[in-house]
């Protein structure tokens, strides 16, 4: 302890700690850093200015606006901030078939079932990959008749095939009939035949469905000659009203179907 | 008065003998020495040991299979163990130990039971321990910033109670007959957080509240922490430090009283606007995010209340630190304030919400706020604990610029991808793998920000443990950032 004050302050603040500040001794210089301070802070009394006067206003009436128009009427049940009578909304968005998904369209829907099942083979841009799995954009079998393709998708295919000339057949392609329900088929089929530049019919569940029926007895993969053996024009049973193709005369849409809103 | 007429005081000519005001705060200084290094030591240890784990957080984003093979440093255990390191072992630690040097400053008194604050840091640093600890060994409770076990929290709260219980002690001791506004701040901040933390405890664990409503509790306790107490003790320490370094008095007394208590009333409103679209009754979401918007009446004001005391006095930036850090800290409560307005908006949030923004909006108040506040006041008080000044100006200078360019980097990189990654969340012609795959360059980005961030926690914390072993300069002169030329520097 080498740090006994010379002055008699200290005893005013009664506290002899021990401090030790290195090599300085006289408490006079040690506190270098507090005798150079400025003195402790102070309040000055400046009045409030007009625009800020003007920001708490404009704050305080933003504010109490976003809470009057979103506040849902305050009720403990509404999840919409604009208050709506949940059933009214329902009653706003679509004939009863309009479910969650009815924002999106078939073409969309079909995008997310084909990123999630079908990419990885035939690839996002639909060309699939040279001699192992078949193109899908341009391809005959995609464009042509829509009964090729489902047939395709709900039983899948092995063996050699040939498409645009090329020949594949090193892979195996997986029914999803038991996997995919009507709708995501038609959806997903909608999409292949609609994109990456093609432009075929759309494709609907019930379509799928009435195939399903016929080929719940057929118990594996289709091959080659399977397909082929269809002709390549062939369309589904039921088809859209306004789809791409127009539905022959003898198999019109059945009578008691809503037209569905295309995307 | 204006800048050039404030002299440094000659040190070489001692203060008058009786200059009571300077033995005063030399007696305060040296009361409160161990326990405020005590804070500050583990606050350092710990924010290195925070820096290490961020490193993991940022890199695992961009680089999955990181150490994936170890279970103690899997994504979900490193993440919550990086934030409550950062929260309770950095953050909380060394706003106590300023708030603890400005409690004895401002009360006029030298420190009394000092052994309350040396247990308080010692089970601090237990339950901070034991709590990182639980988490990496799987104990999580996975409540945002309330993850550590409860055989933890439990010690925390037992730290805190011998923190809060000297802080109204010493209140009881003070001198003098006025409450300076950093006491208000600090006493708040003392006070709400055993409200926060115990209501958040309360309604989450001992009592748990039904369903969705356990996220609203978890999202309010996570957003109060941010506002009443280390908003309170951030804003506190800069009302303290602004104007003591550029002697002059706070512009004015009226906006202070004004945007204390208008902070106090609507802060603790807010928390839900971050659930924008969950599944809550509307007008929770909304009080929430109108709350928010009225922070701008405290926030306006505390500004305006800084920048005019500020006025004419920005040259001093040049040459003190702790000017530097404070004032980059108030700046950035204003930024980190109106972005977290505006994010909160429905018609903002429904693209922001639960992406890299919101981590954004908490880096922003915790960092660029808060943790540049409490360097800048660390630079102001080890110095008077430990009779050294800094050793070198250009470490300080390093550790300004990487830590300002570090936190920028960051909350640009992460707003901007977070912006981008909602928008895709949005497109339904999007699959979700898309608006993750976009934001990747954005979280290296991030990564890189990450690296001058810790950079400058290494070379601060080098400074750092040169104070602590004495080997700073000798000098009767501060450590400034640049040369002085005559007497302009102010009175750091």
């Amino acid at each position: 302890m080498n740090d006994e004050p010379k002055s008699p302050a200290p005893k005013a603040f009664g506290v002899g700690q021990g401090m030790d500040y290195g090599e300085l001794a006289d408490v006079q210089q040690v506190h270098a850093a507090v005798q150079r301070e400025k003195r402790e802070p102070r309040v000055g009394a400046e009045p409030l200015s007009i625009w800020l006067i003007a920001i708490y206003g404009l704050a305080v009436f933003f504010g109490g606006a976003y809470l009057g128009r979103y506040s849902g009427n305050f009720s403990s049940g509404g999840l919409d901030p604009m208050g709506a009578p949940p059933p009214a909304k329902k009653a706003a968005a679509g004939p009863a078939g309009g479910e969650q998904a009815a924002e999106l369209s078939p073409h969309d829907r079909g995008k997310k079932i084909f990123a999630a099942n079908c990419q990885t083979c035939h690839q996002a841009n639909g060309l699939g990959v040279p001699s192992q799995y078949p193109p899908l954009a341009g391809s005959e079998f995609t464009t042509g008749g829509s009964r090729r393709p489902a047939m395709i998708v709900l039983k899948g295919l092995q063996g050699p095939v040939k498409v645009k000339g090329q020949q594949y057949g090193a892979a195996v392609m997986q029914p999803w009939d038991k996997t995919l329900t009507d709708q995501k088929i038609a959806d997903v089929l909608t999409y292949e035949r609609s994109d990456w530049g093609n432009s075929a019919s759309p494709v609907i569940a019930e379509q799928i469905t009435a195939l399903r029926k016929e080929l719940a007895n057929h118990p594996e993969s289709f091959t080659e000659p399977d397909i082929l053996a269809v002709p390549a024009d062939a369309e589904l049973p039921g088809g859209p009203p306004a789809g791409g193709a127009p539905p022959k005369p003898g198999e019109a849409a059945k009578p008691g179907e809503p037209p569905k809103p295309r995307g | 008065m204006n800048a050039t007429e404030i002299p440094l005081k000659e040190p070489s000519v001692s203060a008058a003998a009786g200059d009571a005001e300077q033995l005063e705060r030399a007696y305060i200084d040296a009361s409160t020495r161990v326990p405020v290094l005590m804070f500050y030591t583990s606050a350092m240890a710990w924010l290195i040991l925070g820096t290490l784990l961020a490193g993991f957080v940022s890199f695992k984003l961009h680089s999955p299979d990181l150490f994936s093979d170890i279970s103690f440093l899997t994504w979900g255990r490193v993440r919550p163990a990086h934030m409550n390191v950062m929260v309770y072992g950095w953050a909380s630690m060394a706003g106590m130990g300023t708030a603890i040097w400005l409690m004895a400053r401002l009360c006029r008194t030298v420190l009394r039971y000092p052994l309350l604050l040396v247990a308080g840091a010692g089970f601090w640093n237990l339950g901070v321990l034991l709590g990182v600890g639980g988490i990496l060994l799987g104990d999580s409770t996975g409540y945002q910033w309330l993850e550590f076990p409860h055989y933890a929290a439990i010690i925390l709260f037992v730290a805190y109670t011998l923190v809060v219980s000297w802080a109204v002690l010493m209140f009881r001791y003070r001198r003098g007959e006025q409450i300076y506004i950093t006491q208000w701040y600090l006493l708040g901040a003392f006070l709400w957080f055993p409200w926060l933390y115990a209501a958040g405890q309360l309604m989450l664990f001992v009592v748990p509240v039904q369903g969705v409503l356990q996220s609203a509790v978890g999202w309010w306790y996570a957003n109060n922490l941010l506002f009443l107490w280390f908003g309170a003790i951030g804003l506190g320490t800069a009302y303290y430090m602004i104007p003591k370094v550029i002697g002059r008095p706070v512009y004015s007394y009226h906006l202070a009283t004004i945007g204390f208590w208008t902070y106090a009333l609507f802060s603790s409103w807010t928390g839900m606007q971050r659930l924008v679209d969950g599944p809550f009754p509307a007008w929770m979401i909304t009080a929430s995010i109108a709350a928010t918007i009225l922070t701008m009446i405290p926030v306006a004001t505390v500004g305006l209340n800084h920048h005019m005391t500020m006025q004419g006095y920005f040259p001093l930036m040049r040459y003190s630190p702790t000017l530097r850090f404070t004032v980059f800290g108030a700046m950035s409560y204003t930024i980190f304030s109106v972005i977290g307005v505006l994010i909160s908006l429905r018609s903002v949030a429904r693209y922001v919400n639960f992406t890299q923004a919101s981590i954004a909006y908490s880096h922003l108040g915790l960092y660029a706020f808060f943790t540049m506040v409490i360097f800048g006041s660390m630079y102001y008080i080890v110095p008077r604990l430990v009779g050294r000044e800094w050793r070198y100006a250009s470490l300080i200078k390093l550790h300004f610029w990487a830590s300002a360019y570090g936190i920028g980097l960051m909350t640009l990189m992460l707003l901007a991808g977070g912006f981008l990654q909602g928008a895709n969340m949005e497109n339904p012609s999007l699959v979700f793998s898309e608006s993750t795959e976009t934001v990747l360059p954005y979280l290296r980005g991030r990564s890189l920000s990450g690296i001058l961030l810790a950079a400058s926690h290494f070379i601060f914390a080098y400074h750092f443990g040169l104070m602590l072993l004495g080997l700073g300069r000798t000098s009767t002169v501060p450590t400034f950032l640049n040369p002085v030329e005559a007497e302009t520097s102010g009175g750091h």
